[in-house]
């Protein structure tokens, strides 16, 4: 499904990050190939947003080597920037603005020309339905809205390297089966996706690679078919379960439920 | 989207901007888009959707709102001109007015404009784009002077022109240079102050301590203008200036030496010294900052860092639960009291902007108090009436009245509308107790004990009628400033600075003296004013049943 023999995009080697006294990463090793989906996994507070942070130059301070496009992320790099896309796990845009005038910023900092920016970003809106509040303020977005004009924000400048952390959040079932598909797509022409999510059914469906970290170590990282071999497990949700030592969840939702029933 | 006319002023300058490695266009777009923005208020959560869209509607048509305060700022410009045209004794002056015209701008940097220095809001979306960290700081810092100069230009007009009809065009040109100057040299400390906060401190001990240097420089501020005065009053005016060497340490007098060289020719040592530090210290700081900018982004993420982590049982402790006992009458006042507690702590923009006035709160009684040791002797000074300027802490009551509608959270208000409140009194008469009982009583409490320590038992009557006039003029504040509910409305879609109903309220503040130093005539007059304080605070704190907290919330969407 991917091509081993090409050169890697993503590099990280023995990657750690410390915030104060609390390691957050501690040694992440994974090479990333163009026409991957690499679905990033992990319990909350795992160090998925901070790896992602790393790579996108967010986060200083961590030591191990981290190569992008074949270099080596100085501090104050930035232009490599040009060639990622990214989706953060909360809804961050400017809301005051319209999308469009949103839409055209963003592109103009990516290097387009405000008209190319323009015409891409209404035609892509448009395939989304959002044709008629292109000009509306996204302050009067619903969440799902929003989320489809920070995908076309995160797309719009054709990048080769995209981190989409919980890309499908807020979208409803129609546009999840669009966007699970522009993915496949995307990554079939050679473009390499980091995928975050905590909905285990969609990364086993989308994902040629799942990379499951826990306590700031990667745990498991392979094929879903691999992964499934190696634990014996049928759904994903269920090796993410056994691999961070999880199997209390029932006993756990009980005494939950009779904390909620006391008075 | 408009292209303002300011950026098409910026423009000229895109050379100088292209020199310290800046990109721009890029700079020039962001701009474009932060002024886009200011225009536009973010509604707060409790507004429906259509009236959002009318209001929006409206709002763009208005200009931006900070523009139309602008002429609040005029007036107080208005003060500096009999200073200005009394007469041609320039160091003293002109030291004065740079004086003035220091402190406000100054306070106006740490209590306005910290926050959009310190924002770490937008960092998501700017730097994940290829744009270097120098260009995103630098349309930052053009971000804030553009408004600083707005509010410089609307100050020092009266001025300017007032110099310009008496003492010629001369003047006006080097007062109108040395602005610019003086601007730069504030802007940039300012910020070479945060920068070096935050090479050395990290997450939420970096906080407290830009909160701590918030009220540090306020207080530094305060006592240096009461130093310039001072320093000019001990030298009789007729016989010209004579230098002391400190005056090398006080800005304002570099600003106002140029003027006796150019104006007067005077050409001595310390004019010459002073004239050169004027001009060379804001091109220094220019370039000092430009190496220092590039660290300012990425050691901003500090800020975000929440780790150390605060204890289980912050705002929970033995003291709070005792204050909330004796202060709250029911149960749903003393949870919003609690509630209140804990968003204070971690408010971090609330912090910046109410901390320098808390500064100007702790130290003007005890300006007041000096000024009256000098005059009277400590004899004089202990008998007198002085001790009423413990009322001057009250000045950050309406700033903290003002504040409280605001949060960094804002949009977690949703949960004033769905939980059963019955009462919005309880409400606001928590939130209220709370704010003053970890704003305000400290301070009171360490003034009231230091002035009885030196007036004598005498004032303790005084004292407690302060307090109590001061609950009183507590609830005014609140009652003028805290129309919605509080920690409901987000800091950028904040309306104006409140500047002219503040005003009104210090000098409201002042009436509240007044009385006090009117009953002192009286003979006995202190205790029968202390009888009806007792009784007014009696009826004003009674809780108010009347008042459904659904309903009123409602009328507020409307």
């Amino acid at each position: 499904m991917y091509d081993e023999s090409k050169e890697p995009v993503i590099i990280l080697r023995d990657v750690r990050m410390k915030y104060s006294d609390r390691y957050v990463l501690q040694g992440i090793d994974l090479e990333a190939y163009p026409g991957q989906i690499i679905g990033y996994i992990g319990p909350n507070g795992a160090g998925k947003s901070t790896t992602v942070k790393i790579m996108l130059g967010l986060v200083q301070g961590y030591t191990g080597e981290v190569k992008l496009f074949g270099r080596s992320l100085a501090e104050e790099a930035y232009d490599y920037k040009r060639r990622i896309g990214y989706v953060p796990e909360v809804v961050e845009l400017f809301e005051n603005l319209t999308a469009c005038e949103y839409l055209t910023f963003v592109a103009e900092l990516y290097g387009l020309s405000y008209a190319d920016a323009d015409a891409k970003a209404s035609r892509l809106m448009a395939m989304f339905e959002l044709e008629q509040v292109y000009h509306k303020r996204m302050t009067s977005y619903s969440k799902g809205m929003r989320q489809k004009v920070m995908l076309i924000a995160s797309l719009l400048h054709n990048p080769d390297v995209l981190f989409f952390d919980e890309p499908l959040s807020g979208l409803d079932a129609n546009s999840v089966m669009i966007v699970k598909e522009i993915m496949a797509q995307l990554a079939a022409q050679g473009k390499t996706i980091f995928y975050s999510s905590h909905i285990m059914e969609v990364v086993e469906k989308i994902s040629s690679r799942i990379i499951l970290i826990d306590e700031g170590r990667i745990i498991a990282d392979g094929s879903f078919e691999e992964l499934k071999s190696q634990s014996q497990e049928g759904t994903l949700e269920q090796i993410f379960n056994q691999l961070t030592g999880f199997h209390a969840y029932k006993q756990l939702a009980g005494e939950f439920v009779s904390i909620v029933r006391e008075a | 989207m408009k292209d303002y006319s300011i950026l098409k002023l910026l423009d000229y300058g895109q050379g100088l901007f292209e020199r310290f490695g800046v990109d721009y266009a890029m700079m020039r777009r962001m701009l474009q888009v932060k002024l886009t923005m200011d225009r536009r208020r973010v509604p707060t959560v409790f507004m429906q959707q259509q009236d959002a869209d009318k209001r929006a509607e409206e709002e763009e048509k208005d200009s931006n709102l900070f523009v139309r305060s602008l002429w609040l700022y005029g007036l107080l410009g208005l003060i500096m001109i009999p200073i200005v045209v009394m007469g041609d004794h320039y160091m003293f002056q002109l030291s004065l007015v740079w004086a003035i015209l220091m402190f406000m701008i100054t306070t106006s940097m740490i209590s306005d404009f910290s926050s959009v220095l310190l924002d770490i809001r937008d960092k998501s979306i700017l730097q994940t784009k290829p744009v270097s960290p120098r260009t995103i700081h630098m349309a930052k810092t053009v971000h804030i002077i553009i408004y600083l100069s707005l509010l410089t230009a609307s100050m020092t007009l009266p001025s300017l022109v007032a110099g310009w009809i008496t003492h010629g065009f001369v003047f006006f040109l080097l007062l109108l240079t040395e602005i610019v100057l003086a601007d730069m040299v504030i802007v940039l400390l300012t910020a070479l102050l945060y920068v070096l906060l935050l090479k050395f401190f990290d997450g939420e001990r970096l906080k407290d301590t830009i909160n701590y240097v918030q009220i540090a420089l306020s207080i530094v501020i305060a006592v240096g203008y009461q130093v310039i005065i001072r320093s000019f009053e001990l030298i009789d005016m007729s016989l010209g200036y004579t230098f002391r060497w400190w005056q090398v340490l006080l800005p304002p007098v570099w600003f106002a030496a140029p003027f006796e060289l150019l104006l007067h020719g005077d050409t001595s040592i310390p004019i010459l010294i002073m004239t050169g530090l004027a001009l060379i210290v804001p091109i220094l700081s220019i370039l000092f900052y430009s190496r220092l900018m590039d660290g300012f982004e990425r050691n901003l993420q500090k800020l975000a860092n929440n780790s150390g982590g605060g204890s289980a049982s912050a705002g929970h402790s033995r003291l709070t639960d005792w204050a909330a006992r004796i202060l709250c009458r029911s149960r749903e006042e003393r949870t919003f009291f609690r509630f209140t507690l804990r968003m204070l702590k971690g408010e971090r923009e609330f912090k910046l902007k109410v901390y320098p006035s808390l500064g100007f709160a702790i130290i003007f009684p005890f300006i007041f108090m000096f000024n009256a040791l000098r005059d009277m002797g400590w004899e004089g000074m202990a008998g007198s009436w002085w001790y009423i300027s413990i009322y001057f802490s009250g000045i950050v009551i309406p700033t903290v009245a003002l504040m409280l509608n605001y949060s960094g959270s804002y949009k977690g208000a949703w949960i004033y509308l769905v939980s059963p409140v019955r009462y919005q009194s309880s409400i606001t008469q928590g939130v209220m107790k709370a704010a003053m009982v970890r704003l305000f009583a400290p301070i009171f409490l360490l003034q009231s004990v230091i002035f009885t320590a030196v007036f004598g038992l005498r004032i303790v009557p005084d004292v407690a009628a302060m307090l109590l006039s001061l609950a009183i003029y507590t609830i005014i504040c609140f009652a003028v400033f805290n129309k919605e509910l509080p920690f409901s409305q987000s800091f950028a879609g904040k309306k104006g600075s409140g500047g002219a109903k503040t005003a009104m309220l210090l000098v409201l503040l002042g009436g509240f003296v007044l009385i006090h130093v009117a009953a002192l005539f009286i003979p006995h007059g202190i205790w029968i004013y202390l009888v009806l304080l007792l009784i007014l605070n009696g009826w004003l704190w009674k809780p108010k049943g009347e008042k459904d907290a659904g309903h009123s919330k409602g009328g507020q969407t409307a």
